[in-house]
């Protein structure tokens, strides 16, 4: 479904989201875009970003895969197995790919701790995987909360010693879509956006701002609450969570406007706390996330 | 002549999988799965709040992330001495069916169908094998349908969504119920939506299995296995309603009856496992055993769960056959029938569910911790039967035990001698061509394994794969 914008042009991000998507469209009916490579890597996670960009609308993924890039390596989606399915993802060494990575890499034990599959009958590890995939890839998007930064995978104790795709990649720029999980539309309107124009204007820690300008604090419909000390004391409450433990107030994202799933709800719309689990730190930076002590004292109010 | 065969990874599951198995004269006569429910969860989740564990264990799946949200919520509430509302639990049951029918959907289409249909000449759909049996004008007509159930299978998620906030990862599952109250618009909504989905498992996906099931006959007699059946009871035990589908139950092919579910009779073993404890046998509540990569005898990181000392399978099949509904019998393609036959009577249950439920019922509290408690959660979801055991001291979890379906699924032997379930199936199985064997696949596949944490593989006299369980 294609969203229309009237003039004059909104500059929302929702309204240049959509934008792009229109031109992505218009212009693979014209012939202008050629369909790109891209490997999907699922590394030391829950595969949850996957079933997430399943979810996708506007651009859907099935318009994606049919449209928008070839989905040259999918260990979720991939009817190939074994070593054919291994060969598959190291032939494409040899072409243009953008890479996109979904989970952590996994460190302990060389590695071992998360192999994806097998090559000449020894292992390939998701380190491996990550390395010499990184090094080729001529764009790189890092998805989801365990690829930008070890996410839940590397929580502590961090028993599989879990970094984020960065750290094995130190000297690779790559775009970073945190959440957990992503949301279809941040990483679909950033692979759309690589496809037209090149790669998105991202802030100082690689997220485009497109998707991770502003806090959800700042646009947060429960905001007048919060102006005039109104809180919840409970879930299920209609006032601001803040006190419950909210951490709207650190994390960038669209949340409030775009929402999810075909913008029926968000986590704020169900009455319960923001866990900022699009913000760099997360889980164990945003823990607890639910805290029913909201008489302490909090020094800023 | 015996040849080794490995393949890794499986692809089309939730995570990495490895599965070695031995082929002597086409036959299969020995096979190892090795899972590996050891991202270290039951680690981290030591020393948190334990109001924490209703979203962080969710973060064990992509796919299944609301049946932690499940198990988690009831071992709080049997921690907390909460007994929800009856409205509570109609509320969750409804975001939980939508995982159900999410599931089913993508599972059949997108995870099993490559195994029978050729779906198309995209590079994604590159198959290994030759063996695609459909009549063009069926295999045309499955082919489309991976693609119509998209829309399909994302409005079960967006459904989730309505209720739980978002999806996967929903913040609406809690202790007491949902966090949020119905509402009328929300209940139409649900209703809508919920109407599609099942127009769409009648028309087309119940006739799809029958369809893929009447060209691969031979699979109704492929991947049986031990014939031991577990639920822990799924959406069961209304006050008002009673039972909409199954109780706790066990059977065993020597047991003309089910039996009740006893939760007592739940041991874990890590004979096989790499894992030491001071016995290699014991309750879950008990202990979380200690990892020890360099065990003797060992080639997984998964743990055996018993019942009663056997390995039981879990799953829509379990269910359908516990609960009567279904009689024809247990291989590879009546798992995959049963999951797409479970689908409809889910989505019928919701339909239950929805009418009963009342909007504007605010269902949670301000809870408090107790200094000491401990809890269990047990739950069909899915897979199959999913248990959660936790201990809460100085109003921290100081214990977090989780036992997921692929676990009873994918467990390795035990000191018994016996296989863990998928291990069985395998066994007698015909390969026909083991340089491009589609058979191990499929029979796998039909147990809808969710692998998606770091699972460790050893193979004969050499070091040592790694995969991923959960």
């Amino acid at each position: 479904m294609k969203k229309v914008v009237l003039p004059p042009e909104s500059l929302t991000n929702e309204a240049i989201a959509a934008r792009l998507t229109n031109a992505a469209d218009e212009n693979l009916k014209k012939g202008l875009i050629n369909k790109r490579n891209l490997v999907y890597l699922e590394l030391n996670g829950c595969s949850g970003n996957i079933i997430s960009l399943l979810n996708g609308q506007n651009p859907s993924f099935e318009y994606t895969l049919n449209s928008l890039v070839d989905l040259r390596y999918s260990n979720s989606l991939m009817a190939a197995e074994g070593e054919r399915a291994s060969e598959k993802l190291m032939a494409v060494l040899d072409e243009d790919f953008i890479l996109a990575v979904e989970g952590a890499v996994a460190l302990k034990n060389n590695g071992l701790y998360n192999v994806i599959g097998s090559l000449d009958g020894q292992p390939l590890t998701g380190l491996q995987a990550a390395t010499i995939l990184g090094e080729r890839a001529s764009h790189i998007l890092a998805v989801g909360a365990c690829a930008t930064h070890g996410g839940v995978s590397a929580a502590k104790p961090n028993p599989s010693e879990s970094v984020s795709l960065q750290q094995v990649l130190l000297d690779r720029e790559m775009i970073k879509l945190p959440g957990c999980p992503v949301n279809p539309d941040w990483f679909l309107g950033t692979l759309a956006h690589l496809l037209l124009y090149g790669e998105p204007e991202t802030d100082n820690l690689g997220r485009p701002l497109m998707f991770y300008s502003t806090l959800i604090h700042d646009r947060c419909p429960r905001r007048p609450f919060f102006d005039r000390g109104i809180f919840a004391e409970k879930l299920g409450d209609k006032t601001c969570l803040f006190k419950l433990g909210c951490r709207g107030p650190v994390t960038r994202t669209d949340c409030p406007t775009r929402q999810w799933n075909g913008r029926v709800n968000w986590p704020i719309g169900d009455d319960t706390p923001c866990i900022g689990c699009s913000q760099f730190g997360f889980p164990d930076a945003m823990a607890p996330f639910i805290s029913f002590d909201t008489t302490r004292v909090v020094k800023d109010e | 002549m015996s040849k080794r065969i490995v393949i890794n990874p499986l692809t089309r599951i939730s995570g990495f999988m490895e599965i070695e198995v031995t082929v002597d004269r086409n036959e299969i006569v020995d096979a190892k799965t090795t899972g590996n429910l050891f991202r270290g969860f039951e680690q981290m989740l030591v020393g948190r709040s334990p109001f924490d564990a209703v979203y962080f264990t969710q973060r064990i799946c992509g796919i299944c992330s609301a049946a932690h949200s499940m198990a988690s919520s009831l071992a709080l509430e049997d921690a907390l001495a909460i007994e929800p509302l009856e409205q509570g639990r109609y509320l969750r049951d409804i975001i939980h069916c939508c995982e159900f029918l999410q599931n089913h959907i993508r599972h059949f289409y997108q995870y099993t169908a490559p195994d029978y249909v050729f779906i198309g000449e995209n590079v994604l759909f590159q198959a290994d094998h030759n063996d695609f049996r459909l009549p063009k004008n069926v295999n045309d007509r499955l082919s489309r349908h991976y693609f119509e159930s998209l829309p399909i299978s994302r409005s079960a998620h967006q459904m989730l969504a309505v209720l739980g906030g978002k999806a996967p990862h929903n913040h609406g599952v809690f202790i007491g119920g949902i966090t949020t109250q119905a509402t009328s618009e929300k209940i139409v909504q649900l209703d809508e939506i919920l109407q599609t989905i099942t127009a769409f498992i009648e028309e087309k996906m119940i006739p799809d299995v029958y369809d893929i099931a009447r060209y691969y006959p031979e699979y109704f007699r492929m991947g049986g296995g031990y014939g031991n059946l577990l639920t822990f009871g799924s959406f069961n035990n209304y006050k008002e309603l009673g039972t909409l589908y199954v109780d706790p139950l066990v059977s065993t092919p020597e047991l003309e009856y089910p039996e009740p579910f006893d939760e007592n009779k739940i041991t874990e073993k890590i004979d096989y496992s790499w894992f030491k404890s001071k016995q290699n046998t014991y309750l879950p509540d008990e202990t979380v055993p200690e990892p020890d990569r360099d065990k003797q005898k060992a080639y997984s990181w998964v743990k055996s769960p018993r019942y009663n000392g056997l390995p039981m399978e879990v799953g829509p099949l379990a269910r359908l056959i516990l609960s009567g509904a279904y009689e024809n019998g247990i291989s590879a393609m009546d798992r995959t029938i049963a999951r797409a036959l479970e689908a409809k009577k889910i989505a019928d249950i919701m339909k239950t569910l929805l009418r009963k439920v009342v909007p504007g019922v605010d269902m949670q509290k301000k809870y408090e911790l107790p200094e000491m408690a401990t809890g269990r959660g047990l739950v069909d979801t899915t897979r199959g039967a999913l248990g959660h055991w936790l201990k809460i001291q100085d109003r921290k979890l100081s214990f977090y035990q989780i036992i997921t379906p692929s676990t009873w699924d994918f467990s390795p032997r035990d000191d018994k001698g016996f296989r863990g379930v998928a291990e069985q199936a395998l066994i007698g199985a015909p390969v026909d061509d083991p340089d491009n064997p589609a058979e191990i696949g499929r029979i796998l596949r039909s147990f809808d394994p969710c692998m998606s944490c770091a699972t460790h593989v050893f193979s004969k006299g050499k070091q040592v794969k790694t995969i991923k369980v959960f």
